[in-house]
């Protein structure tokens, strides 16, 4: 297992889910095309980040190397704080 | 009176949450058999998020959406569903995956993890993460039954 690759994959699949969660309350389509997977957009976000982290990790692993570092982790830690905040803002001045 | 299913959803998530407190502890100062006891408690925090996270979706989109859901946002605390459980039903997808991720490290490193002191801190990190995020997601939970309990006492139906 490469855990370089396991972390970016953990950290784009994150910034994704909020990329999606916002860009689903902006489009209409988009909402739509996520409902489309599950029935709801809420499953259609969650079957995506389960794919999407799968997908991202065959990626990364072509691509990264094996020395995992303690800087990886600190991006991920990063994205998640990021990525909750984003989440959090864009309700808060959309409600 | 309380879905049980919200009771199921609660109880499993705070076990994962407690399940990967403990893989913290178990990492701060490692031996071999604290090790081993990490990796058992990951994969069972796993196990319980995972469970929380169908329990509580199936709970989402069966019940809350067409029960809950429409008393909350007609009465004055409609901010309980327009922010928090937005936010909360989201920030939850992170979860599952930083706990897939922890799993992975501490069977990845095993034994190693008492020289790899990168790798033994990244497993530090991210089980607070998971800790600290996972509980903030419970307060979201207890503020939604709050703005439920509110709509309900101002005579919702």
């Amino acid at each position: 297992m490469n855990s370089k690759a396991l972390t970016r994959a953990a950290a784009v699949t994150i910034a994704l889910i909020a990329i999606a969660t916002i860009g689903s309350e902006l489009s209409a389509t988009f909402k739509q095309l996520l409902s489309s997977i599950g029935g709801h957009h809420w499953i259609g976000k969650s079957v995506l980040s389960v794919v999407f982290f799968s997908l991202l990790y065959l990626v990364f692993s072509k691509v990264s190397d094996h020395r995992f570092a303690l800087r990886d982790t600190g991006l991920l830690i990063g994205t998640v704080i990021i990525s909750g905040l984003a989440i959090l803002i864009f309700y808060v001045l959309h409600a | 009176m309380v879905n049980p299913l919200i009771f199921i959803h609660a109880i499993c998530a705070e076990l994962g949450l407690f399940a990967f407190l403990w893989v913290l502890v178990e990492m701060l100062n490692p031996t071999e058999t604290r090790i081993a006891r990490a990796q058992m408690a990951a994969v069972i925090g796993f196990a319980f998020l995972f469970f929380a996270w169908l329990v509580g979706g199936f709970y989402y989109v069966e019940i809350y959406g067409l029960h809950v859901k429409p008393l909350i946002k007609a009465s004055d605390a409609k901010w309980v569903h327009s922010i928090v459980m937005e936010v909360k039903e989201h920030v939850f997808l992170f979860l599952p995956i930083l706990a897939t991720l922890t799993a992975a490290l501490l069977y990845k490193y095993d034994g190693e993890l008492l020289e790899n002191r990168d790798a033994r801190i990244s497993i530090v990190l991210i089980a607070g993460l998971i800790f600290l995020l996972g509980f903030s997601i419970a307060g979201m939970g207890a503020l939604i039954s709050s703005g439920y309990r509110l709509a309900l006492m101002a005579g919702m139906t």
